[in-house]
């Protein structure tokens, strides 16, 4: 057991902010601000994905098979820290390199790998993920979109919503049913966002422009060969993907640059002197260091091959109350900064207020934790 | 960053489990307050458990197992002091237990009654004083540790070690609250998780509600943090980790504990049941150094200075 790192990944994050520090423009924060879902840093992610291809880290963790470089788990994830703290230029291609191309390189077939793989590592492709319905959030299994069986492949009708990205995306990860009920009849399909019947309508929200949408599919052809893995595996698939996803963005770490960074505003202000700032500051920067402590134990799991258990929702919960303080600490003693002073500080909180609901209700994280981490029996379904 | 115990780490946890195993320590039967087990400290000296620092090889790391393992114990013994903060500053180690305190000499501090050294923290001296036999007086407390209070400091000599020392003892103080706390809460959840899950109400185990399963969740995931971030404290022996840590354990301590005996009802405020031999001491070190504020504005110093 030890907390440190070698000299290999200490040179690794260097050379991460030193790409950092090169390649972002003077006006980064501008662009960062609204998020990765907006108009800017997805146009901005088209740009930086090709310099981290270009200097072999897009998808450096991806085996050498599939045209990565075989990097370290832990490599991988300091530089997802790395790019997170720095507002995540990676725009919403941080989805395709952490948890789109890991599962086509499970359950993909040739041509599907064939077919998207070289787009991913040219980092020029934008996915959305098309699980959330109107009826079907955290109960994700009881989604309506139908996928009829037609000639040649799947016609798909219905909606979803909360999906991220998918006014600019290229491509939909897209859950849609084959019959009316049960886990064993959902599929995924690959959908081209730009097939005939996709429409997609931006919802207005607090967290920003750009991030979320209503997609609506009206008699969307999917042939079939856009059908990943086979039809009944889709939990599992599914299952797998949330595990890669939900532990893939470091959220602590921008908390953390952004609690760092207001200290030094309020020292320069001189209301660093206050004892009450800075009490909550200290219980602020020890739920950030708690929530990477935990996440740096599911990467150690990972990184030993050590079989998943549900540490990952813990971890979840624990980063979900480290994005709370660090917003809540900034709304309370730097109010100015959302009264229009500080873009990036109302950046953070625009993430932060989604933190426990975005990738899986921190509700269902606990749920899953009291199951499989604590072993807690089920509650009895209704009616019985 | 490895979170798997080296093959020495395992070796000395194993060694103790065994030796713990050889005493056949249970809670106690009787309604006590606190137990301490001398024999369990005899058997520790002996074995050398308590100088591990001291020995090539091994760090301020591999002593936090050491006391996050012997912490899970229904029992008391004083170890944290002596493994983590005694080497620093005892010329003779053998004078044991040491009890530490911060402020005025008059007040009560944990494994007085039966230490033979004390270190004062007096704000502007650290002091390291030997305790005479009749020196002592025992104080009668809810916390499930041994309290004493010296009978007449004044008279009793003292070996200033001067205030450049506070700063190593407040440290290593800190990481000694979140390491014992780590231990603790280990077995107090345990106990929980036992409870919940044979204890039936309205036809069904209690844990099977969610509004007790999700506290439960958080309570694991309180106790999950304070371990990591106290053994990276150990691990690193630097100002900031140590009082994040020990921020991280005290804020925590009282929600972790308030809902660690709502869940086990009237059976929980009960002697006989034997939960609050561990929640009991963390709710005793909840005030030591000054409490969690003292921390979080310690861990806010350590990190961006105070101006």
């Amino acid at each position: 057991m030890e907390f440190g790192w070698s000299p290999e990944q200490s040179q690794h994050r260097a050379r991460v902010r030193a790409l950092l520090a090169r390649e972002l423009p003077a006006d980064w924060d501008d662009i960062a601000v609204h998020g990765p879902g907006s108009d800017a840093q997805t146009a901005f992610s088209k740009i930086f994905c090709k310099k981290l291809a270009n200097e072999g880290l897009l998808i450096s963790h991806w085996p050498r098979e599939y045209g990565g470089n075989d990097m370290t788990v832990w490599d991988q994830f300091i530089m997802g820290e790395e790019l997170w703290a720095a507002g995540e230029p990676r725009g919403p291609q941080y989805m395709n390199v952490n948890w789109i191309g890991p599962v086509l390189m499970r359950y993909g077939n040739a041509a599907q790998k064939a077919e998207y793989f070289p787009q991913i590592a040219s980092g020029s492709v934008i996915w959305c993920q098309g699980f959330s319905e109107p009826s079907a959030g955290s109960d994700l299994a009881s989604l309506r979109t139908r996928a009829d069986k037609v000639e040649g492949g799947y016609l798909v009708n219905g909606a979803k919503v909360w999906t991220s990205y998918a006014g600019l995306a290229t491509h939909c990860f897209l859950l849609a049913r084959t019959a009316s009920a049960g886990k064993g009849a959902i599929v995924i399909l690959l959908l081209d966002m730009a097939s005939p019947g996709v429409q997609v309508k931006q919802i207005p929200a607090l967290i920003g422009e750009g991030d979320i949408h209503e997609v609506f599919f009206t008699d969307v052809f999917v042939p079939a060969q856009n059908l990943l893995g086979e039809e009944g595996q889709a939990w599992e698939i599914i299952t797998f993907a949330l595990q890669n996803e939900r532990i893939g963005i470091p959220r602590y770490a921008f908390s953390r640059r952004m609690l760092d960074r207001a200290a030094e505003k309020l020292k320069a202000d001189g209301r660093f002197e206050n004892p009450v700032v800075r009490d909550r500051a200290g219980r602020a920067l020890a739920l950030c260091e708690a929530a990477r402590m935990m996440v740096y134990r599911v990467v150690h799991q990972r990184a030993t091959q050590a079989p998943q258990d549900a540490y990952g929702n813990l971890a979840r919960w624990a980063i979900i109350q480290a994005d709370h303080a660090v917003n809540d600490f900034m709304t309370e003693f730097m109010p100015e900064g959302l009264l229009g002073e500080d873009q990036m500080q109302i950046a953070h909180h625009q993430r932060a207020i989604a933190a426990g609901i975005a990738s899986g209700a921190a509700e269902i994280q606990l749920n899953l934790a009291a199951r499989r981490y604590l072993d807690l029996p089920s509650e009895p379904r209704r009616g019985l | 960053m490895d979170y798997d115990f080296t093959e020495d780490q395992a070796a000395i946890l194993g060694g103790l489990e065994q030796l713990i195993g050889s005493l056949n320590i249970e809670p106690p039967k009787d309604a006590v307050f606190s137990a301490y087990s001398q024999p369990l400290d005899d058997e520790l000296t002996a074995g050398g458990y308590l100088d591990i620092t001291s020995q090539e090889g091994f760090g301020l790391l591999d002593g936090a197992l050491i006391v996050e393992q012997l912490a899970q114990l229904p029992v008391s013994v004083e170890a944290a002091t002596s493994v983590l903060i005694a080497p620093v500053f005892l010329e003779d180690t053998t004078r044991r237990p040491v009890a530490i305190l911060a402020g005025a000499l008059t007040k009560p501090a944990r494994f007085l009654p039966m230490a033979k050294t004390l270190l004062a923290d007096i704000g502007d001296d650290l002091l390291r004083i030997e305790i005479p036999e009749g020196a002592v007086e025992e104080v009668a407390t809810l916390f499930a540790y041994p309290y004493g209070r010296l009978k007449n400091p004044e008279n009793l000599p003292r070996v200033s070690l001067g205030s450049a020392q506070l700063p190593t003892f407040r440290r290593r103080w800190r990481i000694a609250i979140a390491v014992e706390s780590s231990g603790l809460m280990q077995s107090a959840l345990n106990l929980v998780l036992e409870h919940v899950k044979t204890r039936q109400q309205f036809g069904r185990p209690i844990g099977s509600f969610q509004a007790i399963q999700h506290r439960l969740v958080m309570a694991a995931e309180l106790g999950q943090a304070v371990r990591w971030l106290g053994l990276r404290a150990a691990w690193s022996d630097s100002e900031s980790d140590a009082a994040i840590a020990a921020t991280f354990a005290q804020d925590a301590i009282p929600r972790f504990c308030t809902d660690l005996h709502q869940f086990c009802g009237a059976m929980g405020l009960t002697l006989e049941f034997p939960l609050h031999h561990w929640t009991y001491r963390l709710r005793a070190l909840l005030g030591e150094l000054g409490g969690s504020s003292a921390q979080a504005i310690a861990a806010a110093d350590a990190t961006w200075g105070q101006k």
